[in-house]
């Protein structure tokens, strides 16, 4: 009602004119939010009661479609497949930019230079890495089998390292950390700038070790920084496709598990909706926990 | 924060409950029939020929039907032929459906039995051309359940077969690999992996190229999808030797799930025999073809080879497998005309189609990949200007071979055509790759072979 009072706007006091410039201005992002973030938000969790044909018409079906993916043993797997990875690229992604940023930290000669090199990996295009890792350890002509078999004969034959189901997944694992702890790095570098230097001066004073400085100065003062980084590369990471996808087919975490149960094959469309409401129960259930038991808000 | 999220997500299940509680959603198809006067029209031409030198051919080819008809334009769209079905799946439920597909035949006929392809617009194509000028086989692949009635226009086409060192068999005093026992023998001949070398390339990813190479190798043991009824007997013991047979043959490929792409180790030097049509005769003899494949350039370290000029020689085509019978593979590529109903954008595709058959249009297609791409119109084979191509392969392998790899095309057998009869649920079948996804269960994740075709039949049965 009141946005049609737009013209009529003499009327109004102050208070009520603030209201009215308020809203107006975020109708705009609000109706983008709608339409782009929600709809098809909603317009999935409804696909998921359905059996859901592209050329026919839809079929109510209920609960049968979040039956029969629960009852699929690929989908457990594929959760155990995303837990995995989750856990192990967050762990690593952030060890090794905690890691990296301590090191970034310390006065040495070309320190600049270093610091802008140690981003390529995040800024380069997944695609290009990827193709460059599928040749590093391809079986027969790759790098990595030349070294490790030819070379120095660690292992008693040659293997697809990045193709076999088993071992796929520590190579996707590898990548991710590899390809984002830049991010990480970059983060807690700028924290551990803004670190007050009088602080350890007066622990030194008082005789602190390199290891209390850092327990007990160092720790608490990216402790947030590193939570929300956490969760972040968390969510991220829970949804992430393309990385995975690109890089090999054969680790099925949830979103390319759902991809191919939607798209490839028999194009169970209905459960692929119903994968993906799961896997957004999920993820809100985490963050819920993680906000108020980690980041304490 | 935590209770506001808690009780927004909760209202925002209920809400979609009660709606998806009421009723099926209508389909929203519905056809565009107002036929609007001669005005500009443009289309989308979705082409299976990725790669950007052929797409910069066939934009030559738009481009001068573009300038004999002005009114008219052709919007050139890559598709992975892995990607199509997907893709014209979501294009028809989005009613995005392009003007005009190139497509596998096999692909074609399970769109077309999906009811997403116009028969009559491209039957008309066929007849206005004339079907006798055509190979015969070659239409047969395209044909509906009822005669003289087609989903696609056959286009070009290849042939499948094993190709081989001969060079390395003569040396081992082995048998040309045709038939199951004489293959197996030599794959495991020659598969050294210390050596790196490996015996034989079969299709283990999940992939059309995996189900290529497997229907030849059923075929030849009698194995089918269906009967001349059309009941589904995919679980018999032909098949299951097959399936067992191809697992067996898999022991000698290289390491992991491989595709096509490792066509690459041979011309290499490090593989015997490979399964491939004959898109590989200009790679096998022409050096700047076989780049890309080699790696010595670059990593003069690793044990790859530089382009071997005796290779052309040194290799033999076993076109036809055999053991309980002879068995012949290829793919015909067609033209098909989606059921979008748009009858302007109907009429371009038509004369845009009547536009690349053309000799001289044809002609410029085919010499894109001479021996990959053979016609399927009898005239053409045998015209001069195509047997002369500029790459040569026609001097370097001699017309004869030439002849004898087009006759093939009218030769081709499929899962889908049994006893002269029309099986639309094969092409389903092949289109949902359930055949290689069976074969990477075993191959690659260790399903027991009668796990994994239990597991392919209930699939079958699930898209028929």
């Amino acid at each position: 009602m009141k946005l049609l009072q737009l013209n009529t706007a003499e009327g109004l006091d102050l208070r009520q004119r603030e209201i009215l410039l308020g809203w107006s201005m975020v109708i705009p992002s609000v109706l983008i939010i709608l339409s782009l973030i929600l709809y098809p938000i909603m317009y999935n969790i409804y696909l998921s009661f359905f059996d859901v044909q592209p050329l026919a018409a839809n079929t109510y079906i209920g609960l049968e479609n979040h039956k029969n993916v629960v009852l699929d043993p690929g989908f457990w797997n594929a959760l155990v497949t995303t837990i995995i990875y989750v856990v192990f690229t967050t762990l690593g992604t952030t060890m090794m930019g905690l890691f990296v940023a301590l090191v970034m930290n310390q006065e040495f000669p070309l320190r600049s230079l270093a610091r802008s090199l140690i981003l390529f990996p995040y800024i380069a295009p997944v695609i290009s890495v990827v193709f460059s890792w599928q040749f590093i350890f391809d079986p027969v002509n790759g790098i990595f089998m030349d070294i490790t078999y030819e070379r120095l004969g660690l292992f008693a034959s040659r293997f697809n390292l990045i193709g076999s189901p088993s071992t796929a997944v520590w190579v996707a694992v590898v990548f991710s950390i590899w390809k984002n702890f830049p991010f990480s790095y970059l983060m807690i570098l700028s924290r551990l700038q803004a670190i007050d230097h009088n602080l350890y001066e007066a622990a030194e004073m008082d005789g602190a070790s390199g290891w209390q400085k850092f327990r007990f100065i160092t720790l608490p003062e990216v402790y947030f920084v590193m939570g929300a980084i956490i969760l972040l590369r968390m969510i991220w990471n829970f949804n992430k496709f393309e990385e995975v996808f690109l890089l090999t087919e054969n680790v099925r975490v949830l979103s390319v598990y759902t991809y191919f149960k939607a798209f490839v094959g028999t194009m169970e469309l209905g459960q692929g909706a119903s994968l993906a409401v799961i896997q957004f129960l999920l993820l809100l259930g985490f963050i819920l926990f993680y906000i108020k038991r980690v980041l304490k808000w | 924060m935590k209770k506001c999220i808690v009780l927004f997500a909760v209202l925002l299940l209920l809400t979609t409950f009660v709606w998806a509680g009421g009723q099926g959603e209508a389909a929203v198809e519905e056809d565009a029939t107002a036929v609007e006067a001669e005005g500009p029209v443009s289309i989308d031409f979705w082409t299976t020929q990725t790669q950007s030198d052929r797409m910069a051919t066939i934009q030559v080819l738009i481009d001068t039907f573009e300038a004999l008809n002005p009114n008219i334009s052709i919007n050139l769209v890559a598709v992975d032929e892995n990607e199509m079905a997907t893709q014209i799946n979501t294009a028809a439920a989005a009613g995005t459906l392009p003007g005009m597909i190139e497509s596998a035949a096999e692909n074609a006929v399970a769109f077309g039995s999906e009811g997403l392809l116009n028969e009559q617009a491209i039957t008309k194509v066929i007849n206005d051309i004339g079907k006798e000028k055509f190979y015969a086989g070659t239409l047969r692949l395209n044909e509906t359940a009822s005669k003289g009635s087609y989903y696609a226009v056959p286009f070009h086409g290849w042939v499948q077969g094993l190709w081989y060192r001969s060079d390395w068999f003569e040396e081992a005093g082995l048998n040309p690999p045709s038939t199951w026992e004489d293959i197996r023998k030599a794959a495991e001949y020659f598969y050294q992996p210390d050596e790196n070398q490996y015996g034989i390339l079969v299709g283990t990813k999940a992939e059309a190229y995996a189900e290529q190479c497997f229907t030849q190798i059923a075929m030849a043991n009698g194995a089918q999808l269906f009967n001349a009824d059309g009941s589904l007997i995919f679980n018999s013991p032909e098949m299951q030797e097959a399936v067992e047979y191809y697992t067996k043959l898999a022991e000698f490929t290289p390491p992991g799930p491989q595709s096509w792409r490792a066509r690459d180790y041979y011309l290499q030097g490090k593989m015997a025999m490979f399964f491939y049509s004959t898109y590989i005769m200009d790679d096998l003899a022409l050096e700047e073809n076989a780049a890309d494949s080699l790696s010595s350039e670059n990593f003069a370290d690793l044990e790859g080879k530089s382009f071997d000029p005796q290779l052309v020689q040194n290799t033999r085509l076993a076109a036809t497998i055999s053991n309980t019978q002879d068995a012949g593979y290829g793919t015909i590529v067609s033209f098909g005309i989606p059921a979008h109903g748009d009858q302007q954008k109907i009429d371009a595709a038509q004369r845009f189609i009547k536009y690349l058959f053309t000799p001289n249009a044809y002609i410029t297609w085919l010499h894109m990949a001479p021996g990959g791409m053979n016609p399927v119109l009898k005239d053409i084979a045998t015209n001069a200007r195509f047997q002369n191509d500029p790459k040569g392969i026609f001097q370097h392998y001699g017309a004869e071979k030439m002849a004898e790899i087009i006759q093939g095309l009218d030769a081709i057998e499929t899962f889908s055509i049994v006893e002269g009869k029309r099986m639309a649920a094969a092409s389903t079948i092949y289109s949902k790759q359930i055949i290689p996804q069976m074969i990477y269960k075993i191959t690659q994740e260790g399903m027991s072979v009668e796990k994994a075709m239990d597991w392919a039949e209930n699939e079958m049965r699930k898209v028929m």
